[in-house]
């Protein structure tokens, strides 16, 4: 069996070697297998991993907390590993997350964590109210701690580029059973909740938090407590609710990882309705009627509601097109039409091919694509050809497709933008501007018939959400592909000499919004373009040239000697390697000193400000440096109409 | 779970560790990969396949895994 492959491969020393089998390895494991794959997963040392495979994405993942919280690290190495990711592990002391938040000079802070998970129990309280206890000593504790909790959360954001994750206390009938009386009972409820909402709304004031609300797990039906593990070993919450929390800290990894998935492809037949559509006819399947067409039903409502956060919605078919749009058109009962999907594909070609052709035109990487059939065969075979797609298999029982979609939290992000809610609308565009460049003889006269209007401007805070979403979900036009929250882009724009330039662009198709931010930060004389981003679904128009050349005018304009451009490559930006050469940029001699002026590469402040040379870092793993001496600077491409809003500065030194 | 084979072979293949019955007897701190959360897991896996509740304080008292072997099953 697939998990036991993972421990043989231990065994034989070969797990390092063979690390990018383990996603696949452990997709289908249940709770129990990654239970014990995690146990081997956490004796790997990611080192070794990383030697053999430098490209594989790790996060430094902290686990502090009130009681013992250290069962979580090994189902959370699991649930890493079976997204593709590798987890650096810091466990916190016994009872020590209030040290280790609130003192800068914590160990906690010097392993520059990517994710810290502070794991709030009932103990919290219970431990702190005295015996007896009443419902006002209960309400007292709580808002201490939540006032803690709090200026600990402050005191991350200011400390830490990281993410700080916290969750909700389970009230528990072991509290509530102490007290006799109803009334009191109730209120003991009314004033648990209002002290977890308070939890849940921090992320709101301080960007750096993520609330989990641990409610919706438990009523999953998981036992909170293990009152023998709790009182014997001060585990307060059980092992199997560590567990399920760790699923959703999974989900939250991949988006962090910028490995969130974009595109969710259904199958039609026996997955958004019953029966087979070339045999019983577009009168025939069901759709809303009878039992099973209200599960059906039930399922599309769940897709297009998915769809409605961003999720691009696809459907690929053995069918004939011309019986699917009659279906999607004309059934009177179905709940997703044709306008919902960005493309419907019903063909007889297999699958995968349809997957890659599909990925192909949308611009985007299969490894984004979520795929759910029922087919047990059509699973397979996506799963055996296309293995970075994420497979949700379905079968005969249509009322549990849509828990089984959710499980994974597929497409979980931290914050939805005004772009993820018109995100479908503006593929579909793209699609038909696909058709349309297919009517043109020449490129060229495709793109000036285009009308590609930019904006540049300096990000606003309004952007701020957007473009740390850029940095998360971009892949190929990102030129160092470093991953930036909220915060970390706030904290770039606030740094004297640094700017963060936003890129909104339009066609005569319609609004594209903000698809791409450029990094920037002067120092001394030069100007250093530390990451360069744009959406796929811009790039190859010429607005990434005429963006880098507006910022090569304005470093020109403000007397500055030279820009410098870093790439640092990734499995898949290989597309912008030579972006900074075709722009007039030549490379400057690799290395640690290779001619560019490393002791002026931010290092006085690094110490002071890690948010902000998070975003600035760069150079020690493989990347390149180019350089352009603004002597020339070449003209913009004819067929884009820049706007230029850039601010001019008070004062010289910076990119105007 | 009735031997001290089964148990052996419950650490290797629950918890990953690669042990043999030479090393009940040492200290838990001698163990290769041994750590106190593993404690906690056994305790759990024990109480499924033995299909009756361990003294968890008796466990947390074990010095070796041998003294976890005989406080699972002993009378």
């Amino acid at each position: 069996m697939s998990v036991e492959r993972v421990a043989e491969l231990f065994r034989a020393g070969r797990l390092a070697a063979e690390y990018p089998l383990v996603r696949g390895l452990l997709s289908a494991a249940d709770g129990d297998g990654l239970r014990r794959a995690g146990h081997v997963l956490e004796r790997l040392r990611p080192d070794d991993v990383l030697r053999e495979h430098p490209d594989t994405s790790v996060l430094t993942v902290a686990v502090i907390g009130h009681g013992t919280v250290g069962t979580v690290v090994p189902v959370l190495t699991a649930e890493l590993a079976r997204h593709g990711l590798l987890m650096r592990p810091f466990l916190g002391d016994f009872q020590g997350y209030v040290v280790e938040l609130g003192d800068p000079g914590s160990d906690l802070y010097a392993a520059d964590p990517d994710l810290v998970l502070c794991v709030l129990d009932p103990a919290v309280v219970f431990d702190e109210v005295g015996v007896p206890w009443r419902v006002d000593d209960v309400e007292r504790v709580l808002g201490e701690k939540v006032r803690l909790v709090e200026r600990l959360a402050a005191r991350f954001a200011e400390t830490a580029r990281g993410t700080l994750v916290l969750n909700t206390l389970p009230l528990t009938s072991h509290a509530t059973a102490q007290v006799t009386d109803h009334r009191s009972r109730a209120r003991l409820g009314a004033v648990w909740r209002a002290a977890c909402s308070d939890l849940l709304r921090l992320g709101e004031s301080n960007p750096s938090v993520v609330t989990i609300d641990l409610d919706p797990l438990i009523a999953e039906g998981i036992a909170v407590t293990d009152q023998r593990q709790s009182l014997y070993a001060g585990q307060h919450l059980s092992a199997e609710l560590l567990a399920r929390y760790a699923r959703e800290i999974g989900h939250l990894a991949r988006h962090l990882a910028g490995l969130t998935k974009k595109c969710l492809v259904v199958d039609l037949d026996g997955t958004l309705w019953g029966g087979i559509l070339g045999d019983d006819g577009v009168e025939g399947i069901e759709v809303a009627g009878g039992y099973r067409g209200r599960a059906f039903t039930a399922f599309q409502r769940t897709v297009k509601q998915l769809a409605s956060h961003g999720v691009l919605l696809a459907a690929v078919s053995k069918n004939d097109l011309g019986a699917v749009r009659e279906a999607l058109d004309k059934h009177p009962e179905m709940t997703l039409r044709e306008d919902d999907f960005v493309r419907v594909i019903a063909n007889w070609r297999p699958k995968h091919d349809n997957l890659r052709e599909l990925a192909g035109d949308l611009n985007l990487s299969v490894d984004s694509m979520v795929f759910a059939d029922d087919s047990a065969f059509e699973c397979g075979l996506v799963r055996r050809e296309l293995p970075g797609v994420a497979v949700v298999a379905l079968d005969e029982e249509p009322a549990l497709h849509a828990a089984r979609l959710l499980a994974d939290g597929w497409f979980d992000s931290r914050e939805l933008t005004v772009e993820d809610r018109s995100r479908p609308r503006l593929y579909r565009e793209e699609l038909v501007r696909k058709d349309f460049l297919d009517s043109f003889a020449s490129l060229d006269d495709y793109l000036t018939s285009l009308d590609v209007r930019v904006r540049l401007e300096d990000a606003a805070d309004t952007h701020v959400s957007r473009i740390s979403q850029l940095t998360l979900r971009t892949n190929q036009f990102n030129l160092t592909t470093r991953r930036l929250q909220p915060a970390d882009v706030q904290a770039f724009a606030a740094e004297p000499g640094r700017r963060v330039l936003a890129v909104r662009t339009s066609d005569r198709f319609g609004e594209n919004g903000l698809t791409g931010a450029i990094f920037v930060r002067v120092v001394g004389e030069v100007l250093h373009i530390d990451n360069f981003l744009l959406s796929c679904r811009v790039f190859s128009r010429g607005i990434e040239q005429a963006c880098l050349l507006a910022v090569l005018r304005h470093a020109s304009a403000a007397g500055l000697r030279e820009v410098l451009g870093t790439y640092r490559p990734t499995a898949k930006n290989g597309k912008v390697r030579d972006f900074y050469t075709r722009n007039g940029f030549v490379s400057v001699d690799g290395g640690a000193d290779g001619g560019v002026d490393r002791a002026a590469d931010g290092g006085v402040d690094r110490a002071a400000d890690g948010r902000a040379d998070r975003a600035a870092d760069g150079g020690a793993d493989g990347a390149a440096w180019f350089r352009h001496d603004l002597d020339e600077i070449a003209d913009p491409p004819a067929h884009v109409r820049l706007f230029d809003g850039l601010a001019v500065p008070e004062t010289g030194g910076t990119a105007s | 779970m009735t031997t001290i084979d089964d148990f052996v072979a419950l650490l290797r293949d629950e918890l990953g560790l690669d042990v043999g019955r030479e090393d009940l007897g040492r200290s838990l701190d001698e163990v290769a990969g041994w750590n106190s959360i593993h404690l906690l897991a056994l305790a759990t896996r024990l109480e499924r396949v033995s299909g009756r509740p361990v003294v968890l304080p008796e466990l947390l008292k074990a010095g070796s895994l041998e003294e976890i072997y005989a406080a699972a099953v002993g009378p």
